[in-house]
Parts: C-alpha cells; structure tokens; sequence
C-alpha cells in the first residue's frame, strides 16, 4: 500500500496560533454569511427530521388510503364515483397534513439552524481566543526562560571580562603599591647647607690673624 | 652672611629611598609605554537555541494569521571563548580604527607613538623612553622589559 494515505496515522498537530487563526477565520465567515452556515446545517436536518416526517406521512396516507379501499370493496362500491371522491378527499387531506408539517418543521429547522450556526461561531470565537491566549502564554514562558539562560550567560562574560580587566591593568595596581609604600614613610628628605669660602673670605680670615 | 663665597643646599635622604625612588619612577616610566590591550572575546551574551525558538514561534504565528514574520537573520556571528558563547565588539573596534586610520591617519599613527608596538614590542617615539631627558638622581633600578 506504498503511497497510499494512512487514515490512522496522526495528523501533525496545528499550533495554537494556527487553531487560533483558523477558529477566528471560521467565525467570521459564519458571521459574513450566516445563511451559508446555516444550510449547511438544514442539510442533515432536511434527510433526517423532514424526509422521516414526510415518509410518515405518506405512509399513513398509503394504509388510509388502503383502509378505504377496503371498505369500498366490502360494501362493493369499489371504483365507484363516491370511492373515487372519498380517496381524492382523502389524499388531499393528507396532502395538506405533510405540507402543513413540512413547512412547520423546515421553518422550525432554518431557525434552529440560524441559531445553532452563531453559537458555533460563538465557540469558535471562544476556542479561538483561548489558544491565542495559549500560544501567547507559552510564548512568554519560553522567551522568559531563554532571557534567563542569556543572562547567566552574560554574567560568566562580566567575570572574565573583569579578570581580563584585572589582568591588564595589573602593572598600575603593582606602581601603586609602590608609590602607596613609599608615600606611607616619613619624610625622607633632609636639606644640607655648604659654604665654599672665596677670595674675600680668605683676605678677611688673614686680616683676623694679623 | 658670606660674602665672596658660594652657598649651596642640596636635597638628601637616605640612599635606600632614593633608590625606591627611582625603581617607581622607573616603573611609572615603564607603565606610562603601556599600550591599550584591547579585548577581543565576547560582550554580550548570545541569543540561546530558546530564544532562537521563541524567535521563530513568534514569526510561524504572525505567518498564522497572514502577517510577515520578518525571518532572517539579525546579529553578528557570535564568537566562543571556552563556552561562554556571545558577541564581540572586536570588530566595530577593528573597524572604528580602521576609520580613523582612513580619514584621519595623522591622529591614528599619533595615539599608539605614546607606547610601545604592542607586536614588535619597539618603544614608541613619543613614549617616557623616548623623551630626551636625564635623571638627575643616579639610579639603582634597572630598566627595561622583563
């Protein structure tokens, strides 16, 4: 059976958005043209309430019409004129019994069919929406969750990037420890004073000795 | 007061911190060559396989109900640094210099002269090395690399 459709196997399922879309689109051709809608719900209607009905009805108008013909022959006017009246009488009794019934109950129908086709769009409406909210809802736990991978994600690059900060700026920490070493030592630095004598001095040094 | 004679004052301090002295100075020197060790691995963390689904859930339902999705790609290859995987500004640096290189060579050769070539390790010609002045002190410290 190569190539032949499998009915059992399963259907690939629709997305929600995909229900959704669907639904909402169904509704709104059932809104456009409720008629259409509603027809399409006469159909089974029509073969299983009217069809049944008339059947019925012609089934009696068979076995009165036959009841009637038995009384005829009995009393042995069978294909009489008077026969002959009572079975038109008779069959236009019937006639107008199913017709009487027929638009009733397909007046009865169309009307249940208008309703029935707008709380179908109703449900569809309600189906519809109810998988978008889904699909939304499970869209947003997804990106949540996917923005909390990210940022784990982004908190390991922040580390390394500060190790790398810390490697490369290494020799400035290394100066600083040596500039805040000697910064914490007191003062160092002393001031000396030194004369070298010049001629004057040496002439006013040997006045002082004579 | 001398009269004839010359007075002087000299700064002292002891020899250990006048070497200490110039070994920071020295290393100052040093640090001031520095070159700008750029870094090259990623920045910003990556969108993740969810968030590349989300993405295209988010498109499939726009195409659902008869919309564009706007598929495609967006952000730059991300780059892997030992498993951390996300995008680097490498190359809008690579190529903001490449830039200036470009429209502004003067300024582009005129930054790095201050260090040394981070590849060749050659002093720069504008470096603290390269300046054309001798310490007064005399220094203890050596100088140089390694």
């Amino acid at each position: 059976m190569a190539g032949s459709a499998n009915p059992n196997m399963v259907q690939p399922m629709l997305t929600p958005m995909q229900r959704a879309s669907g639904a909402n689109m169904q509704a709104l051709n059932t809104y456009s043209n409720p008629a259409a809608a509603a027809q399409n719900m006469m159909n089974p209607y029509n073969q299983q309430v009217v069809d049944t009905t008339l059947r019925d009805v012609g089934n009696a108008a068979q076995i009165g019409m036959n009841t009637l013909d038995a009384q005829a022959q009995a009393a042995g006017a069978f294909g009489g004129s008077r026969h002959g009246i009572q079975g038109a009488e008779a069959l236009k009794g019937y006639q107008q019994q199913a017709l009487d019934k027929v638009g009733a109950l397909r007046q009865q129908g169309y009307q249940q069919s208008m309703n029935n086709a707008f709380n179908a769009a109703q449900g569809l409406q309600s189906t519809g929406q109810q998988a978008f909210g889904m699909g939304n809802q499970l869209q947003q736990n997804q990106m949540q969750q996917g923005a909390m991978q990210q940022q784990m994600m982004q908190n390991l690059i922040n580390s390394g990037k500060q190790q790398y900060a810390g490697f490369t700026g290494q020799p400035l920490q290394n100066l600083n420890t040596m500039m805040g070493t000697i910064s914490a030592q007191p003062t160092m630095a002393g001031k000396e004073t030194s004369f070298q004598p010049g001629l004057f001095n040496y002439l006013q040094f040997a006045a002082g000795l004579a | 007061m001398a009269k004839g004679g010359r007075e002087s004052n000299d700064a002292t301090m002891p020899a250990f911190f006048e070497t200490a002295l110039q070994q920071s100075i020295g290393m100052g020197q040093d640090a001031a060559a520095m070159p700008y060790a750029e870094y090259r691995g990623p920045d910003v963390a990556a969108f993740n396989p969810m968030q590349e689904a989300a993405f295209q859930n988010q498109q499939n339902a726009m195409n659902a109900f008869g919309m564009q999705g706007g598929q495609g790609g967006y952000m730059p290859t991300p780059v892997n640094a030992g498993g951390a995987i996300g995008y680097s500004s490498a190359p809008v640096y690579d190529q903001a210099r490449q830039n200036l290189q470009t429209f502004s060579p003067a300024t582009a050769e005129y930054i790095p002269s201050f260090g040394i070539d981070p590849v060749t390790g050659e002093m720069g010609s504008r470096a603290p090395d390269s300046q054309p002045v001798a310490l007064e002190m005399t220094s203890a410290g050596r100088r140089g690399g390694k």
